[in-house]
């Protein structure tokens, strides 16, 4: 039987990859048309919870890769092994949620084993029996449809962000196995020096998000925004622009090309609401902005929007929120 | 040591932004490509950077040469402006003439084929370095591809590069979701840079007029020894659209402090605070 694979290795102690329910949703879709089987692929040893995940999703199987040479992380071993495992089950479309590392890994297994790929995707089909991937294009700007030839495999790496993770009708009890990677002739070509390391909490996961952009007018504005994101909770955001400035440290980009975000609240302030921004919050619960353009394109994102100037309404934002906090107002 | 720098003519996002903002952006007759007389078309962003990192190397005491090619309907106006800036060779691999400069008749693997053959043609790269990304269709696949094709490590989103003191290798910082992270990879390899490079310089005015002269050497598919096979794409764009944004957002009027205090109640109210 055709097998769709999903894959998500940068598991977490706590669980699998944020984005891997979003991810099986489509595999599960992509199966349906195609009369496959749905399985769920992890590299390294699976969270305790991932059989679940996999059969409330609908997955037949769930597949883990243990190799020391995974555990470390390094691309050369990832990509070896998601070869070795493509190659073995010849499955029509192997999916994986559009992490930081899966920007690399996929392309460079689907240029180790020649075979198609297609970035951002945010769904899936199959017409006369071709795959077909919608995507994001020009940061959002446009949606574009894809169509891969043949019917060998495709890598998908998925922009999960705007897609709701739906269990199946019916869950499943997945087979557990492990694939038997051989990763012997493997030595990472590319020595960490100094690793990242993640200095407080993170954009992506903060429950409350206050962005500033190039509407702040100054470097020292930003200073409102770290006090509003203090006096609710919450963290600092900032657009791509900021950060080109040397405003604020890289870690703080929300966008496309920076964090993506999910927070419950949102509130951008002197930000336009570009495209490639929104892709890194769209999928806030509530939006709110704070521009003194009214026709700036964030309002048409935002739930609740306030027209002037930020030098004037930050400070009064700042009051009423300490003022609730405080257990006032 | 020769660096060869992929540039690929994008049309200017903050056009296309302005152009969607407005509501104007819109799709041509052929249901692909934006209708775009009134676009200006530019070197990609993150191009032009990995230009710039290219020259800071150069800056930074390499020797050699830095090689800056192009596959699309007519990039000579941005290879002049790498010229500018100080390339020394500028190539265009004139694909098939069905390849619009978005690409839509070229998929990442067969723009990777084209550009491998180039660089193999030309005795190979010590570094290929490449934008992390193109601002229109935003795949970034090929450099990996590249990378894979060549059989040579792939380092992506890079803001800093540094050769090694024997040249034989890269130190390069990524900018990772936990921070920066510091890796050294052997050369030849593939680097991708990203925003965080900085901004690239402004070519000298001088430069800027000797570069007007500057013809690209132009390299078809025959002379390279490419089936037209090789550049039939797998992954075909059928369909681009603009995406419908239904709004509804509500406005707090008034003051300052009154909109504020309006605001902190919504959220109040909703349990978003
Ligand atoms: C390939 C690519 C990737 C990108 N990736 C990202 C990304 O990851 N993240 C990102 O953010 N951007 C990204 N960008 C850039 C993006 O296209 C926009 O240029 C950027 O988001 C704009 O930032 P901004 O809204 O702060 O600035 P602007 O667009 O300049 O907007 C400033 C806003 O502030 C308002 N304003 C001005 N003064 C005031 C005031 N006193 N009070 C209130 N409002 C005021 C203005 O009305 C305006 O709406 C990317 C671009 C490209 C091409």
């Amino acid at each position: 039987m055709a097998k769709v694979l999903v894959c998500g290795w940068d598991t977490q102690a706590d669980g699998l990859a944020p984005g891997v329910e979003e991810t099986l949703t489509l595999g599960r879709k992509l199966a349906a048309a195609l009369g496959a089987e749905l399985g769920l692929v992890v590299l390294g040893s699976a969270p305790p919870d991932a059989a679940r995940v996999a059969g409330r999703h609908g997955a037949s199987t769930l597949e883990t890769l243990a190799d020391p040479k995974l555990a470390a992380g390094g691309s050369d071993a990832r990509v070896e092994a998601l070869a070795q495992l493509c190659q073995a089950h010849a499955p029509r479309a192997l999916l994986m949620p559009q992490t930081f590392d899966a920007r690399l890994v996929a392309p460079r297994v689907a240029g180790r084993l020649g075979v198609p790929i297609v970035m951002n995707g945010i769904d899936v089909d199959v017409e006369n029996g071709a795959l077909r991937v919608t995507a994001t294009a020009y940061g959002g700007d446009t949606h574009a449809l894809y169509e891969i030839a043949g019917d060998g495999t495709a890598l998908v790496c998925v922009s999960t962000t705007a897609l709701r993770a739906e269990p199946a009708p019916e869950p499943r009890t997945p087979v557990v196995e492990e694939f038997p990677v051989d990763l012997r002739t493997v030595t990472e070509r590319i020595r960490v020096l100094e690793p990242a390391k993640t200095e407080g909490p993170r954009l992506e996961e903060a429950n409350t998000i206050v962005a500033g952009g190039r509407g702040l007018g100054a470097a020292e504005h930003f200073a409102w925004i770290e006090q509003l994101a203090e006096a609710l909770g919450g963290m600092a955001g900032a657009s791509r622009p900021l950060v080109d400035d040397g405003w604020v440290d890289a870690s703080r980009q929300v966008g496309l090309t920076g964090r993506i975000t999910r927070p419950a609240l949102y509130i951008a302030v002197g930000i336009s609401g570009a495209s490639q921004h929104m892709a890194g919050c769209s999928a806030a619960k509530t939006i709110v902005a704070i521009n003194r353009d009214a026709d700036a394109a964030i309002f048409r994102h935002a739930r609740y929007g306030i027209v002037g100037d930020c030098h004037e309404i930050l400070p009064e934002l700042i009051r009423a929120a300490r003022a609730h906090r405080a257990g006032g107002s | 040591m020769r660096i060869v720098v992929c540039v690929k003519e994008v049309l200017d996002p903050d056009a296309v932004n302005s152009f969607a903002v407005a509501g104007r952006l819109t799709i041509g007759e052929d249901g692909t490509s934006l209708t775009q007389s009134a676009i200006p078309r530019l070197m990609n962003g993150y191009d032009e950077q990995a230009l710039e990192a290219a020259l800071r190397l150069r800056d930074a005491g390499a020797s050699g040469t830095i090689a800056v090619v192009s596959i699309g309907a007519d990039p000579a106006n941005i290879l002049r402006h790498a010229a500018a800036l100080g390339a020394d060779e500028i190539t265009h691999v004139a694909a098939d003439p069905a390849d619009r400069a978005d690409r839509a008749g070229l998929d990442g693997h067969a723009t990777a084929a084209l550009l491998v053959a180039w660089i193999r043609s030309t005795g190979g790269a010590d570094l290929v370095l490449c934008g992390r990304q193109a601002s229109d269709d935003d795949q970034g696949v090929v450099p990996a591809l590249i990378g894979e094709q060549l059989g040579v490590p792939v380092v992506t989103i890079a803001r800093a590069l540094a050769l090694e003191a024997g040249g034989d290798a890269v130190r390069v910082t990524r900018v990772t979701p936990d921070g920066d992270e510091v890796v050294l990879a052997p050369l030849p390899a593939v680097v991708t840079i990203s925003s965080e490079l900085g901004t690239p310089r402004y070519p000298t005015a001088a430069r800027k007029l000797q570069a007007r002269r500057a013809k690209p050497a132009v390299v078809t598919l025959d002379a390279l020894g490419v089936a037209a096979a090789a550049g039939a794409p797998r992954v075909r764009l059928l369909r681009q659209w603009v995406p419908a944004l239904h709004g509804h957002c509500e406005l707090l009027a008034g003051a300052p402090a009154e909109a504020a205090d309006a605001l902190v109640a919504r959220l109040i109210q909703d349990g978003a605070i």
